[in-house]
């Protein structure tokens, strides 16, 4: 038996099942969360139907809450401006490398990726922790007397968070150096400019829409990053994703779901300071 | 001088990104009761005991299962969405697109929040919820990999196909999927793995009974403290991503693999 489809018919049936798996599995569930944290917190159900501006005034008004925005905004910070000043220079050296050098660099930078977080945050607790490679080397040599805890800090979470997300910035950088035309760099030497000064003023440049799509990578992952923050900051040293945990945690599911969009509204403003600062739409859609 | 610090720099990063998962394997081989370094010994005694505690073991199997279902269902609407992209320039292609990528970026653990509250709300039961949040996020991925191959294959080899007689359907099976069958292993692959590996989405949605390993080993670490078998679960995971990541070099190539 054949059925004849128009075209028309068939590419609704093609699109249909993936639009309809994404509205139902993540833009209805968002779309209730944002409406959930409107709502008033109920002991008994998720919420009462009660509208209120509460649960957003009550994280502004309350100076926990701002500590912690401050907290999550500099370990963002760092890591972002880390990530680049690391993998930059990473990225350099494997654009210049021959294809297959650079596909071997690609795929020791894409291995770590695929290891759970939980795995490579659990690396640093044995290397940081009060019994971890770090306390006991430096014991057997002398340098502190007994063992030291590193971890629960700000130096771990963000050594932690760096670490896992660095990848993400080598490829990213990695991929927008290798499309770069050589003909420009070898313009700019032959006009008579230095190393230094072609790569500020042509490479640099150039190399900005992966400069900026890989800050705003690492940007949206370091803020998710629930699992790794809680293994290397413990519960001394909590970030904004924690306390959507912790009201989860105790059933305040109003409460979580608007810490869940000030988080996101902290998101969009740090990617929109990338956009203005970088500037990357001044070389897309060029070579 | 300039090349030597470049170098030093490129060290430093190899380091800081794999010493954590080597110090994890060193670890898992420990004949030691607990973390210390170096081991004194070396032995499979943690691997055993992982495979001894039921929840462990179940996580374990858990996990694969899920992997391999969360692959397969993001396939099938990575390569549909994949098709319909390919093939279509308008806002609505845009906007599908857009959609599918959206998880790929999206905090996870917000997007769990969400599911969660609207599983609690319609009384969606555990397994099938867990598994539905992992064909979101392993979407992006598994799409990626397709619509990249779908972009580079040669549409008038179908139009010739269709030309001769067969329909559109049958023209896709017999020529399209054949030449791009590489482009939805990798895709697969990646959403195996990703899932294999899922941590935040999931944090919310295991329920008892159905924890994944990822999970696993974080309730050990948080609520049991820094045992070995830790370790080993840890490393079983490294295991099971290298192996598949072999695989998928012998079966598709490592070029197909880091092409974004």
């Amino acid at each position: 038996m054949r059925t004849t489809l128009s075209p028309k018919s068939l590419a609704w049936a093609v699109a249909l099942p993936p639009l309809v798996i994404l509205c139902l599995f993540f833009v209805v569930p968002l779309g209730y969360l944002l409406f959930i944290s409107f709502m008033s917190n109920s002991a008994t159900s998720l919420y009462d139907l009660q509208p209120t501006l509460a649960n957003y005034t009550d994280i502004f008004s309350d100076s926990f809450y701002w500590l912690i925005i401050q907290r999550t905004l500099l370990s963002t910070a760092t890591v972002l401006v880390l990530c680049l000043l690391l993998g930059y220079p990473v990225a350099f050296y494997a654009a210049h490398l021959s294809p297959r050098g650079r596909l071997i660099m690609l795929m020791i930078m894409m291995v770590p990726l695929m290891v759970s977080n939980v795995v490579r945050a659990y690396g640093w607790v044995a290397i940081l922790g009060r019994s971890g490679v770090l306390s006991s080397t430096l014991k057997g040599a002398g340098l502190i007397a007994r063992p030291v805890q590193y971890l629960y800090s700000f130096e771990a979470v963000t050594l932690g968070l760096l670490t896992i997300l660095l990848p993400f910035m080598v490829i990213s950088l990695t991929n927008s150096l290798a499309t770069i035309d050589k003909r420009y760099t070898e313009a700019a030497h032959s006009l008579g400019a230095g190393p230094w000064r072609t790569f500020l003023r042509v490479t640099l440049p150039l190399s900005s829409p992966g400069v900026a799509s890989g800050l705003m990578l690492v940007t949206f992952l370091a803020l998710s990053a629930y699992v790794s923050i809680a293994l290397l900051g413990g519960p001394r040293y909590k970030l904004l994703v924690s306390m959507v945990f912790d009201s989860v945690s105790t059933f305040r599911w109003p409460r979580a779901a608007a810490l869940s969009f000030v988080l996101l509204l902290i998101a969009l403003i740090i990617a929109v300071v990338i956009q203005v600062v970088i500037r990357p739409q001044r070389v897309q859609g060029k070579g | 001088m300039g090349g030597f610090i470049l170098r030093l720099i490129v060290g430093i990063v190899l380091a800081l990104v794999i010493g954590p998962i080597l110090v994890v394997i060193i670890a898992s081989f420990s004949s030691a009761e607990a973390l210390s370094f170096p081991p004194p010994g070396l032995s499979f005694r943690w691997f055993i005991e992982f495979f001894r505690i039921e929840e462990m073991r179940n996580a374990f199997v858990l996990s694969i299962v899920l992997a391999v279902a969360a692959a397969c269902g993001s396939a099938i609407i990575g390569l549909l969405g994949a098709v319909y992209v390919s093939r279509h320039r308008n806002a609505f292609s845009t906007l599908l697109q857009v959609l599918i990528m959206a998880p790929l970026v999206f905090p996870a653990l917000i997007l769990g929040l969400a599911l969660l509250l609207l599983y609690k709300t319609v009384n969606m039961g555990v397994l099938p919820g867990l598994f539905i949040a992992h064909i979101v996020v392993c979407l992006p991925y598994s799409f990626r990999s397709i619509l990249t191959s779908l972009q580079s294959f040669d549409t008038t080899l179908e139009e010739a196909g269709q030309s001769l007689g067969a329909g559109p359907v049958r023209s896709f099976r017999l020529i399209t999927l054949p030449i791009i069958w590489p482009g939805v292993l990798s895709g697969w692959l990646f959403a195996f793995v990703v899932s294999f590996g899922e941590l935040n989405t999931a944090l919310f949605l295991t329920g008892p009974g159905v924890v994944t390993l990822p999970i696993e080993i974080f309730s050990y670490l948080q609520f049991q403290g820094n045992q070995l078998v830790v370790a080993a679960a840890s490393s079983l995971q490294v295991l099971v991503i290298l192996f598949v990541l072999v695989a998928a070099e012998r079966l598709v190539g490592a070029k197909q693999l880091v092409q974004r």
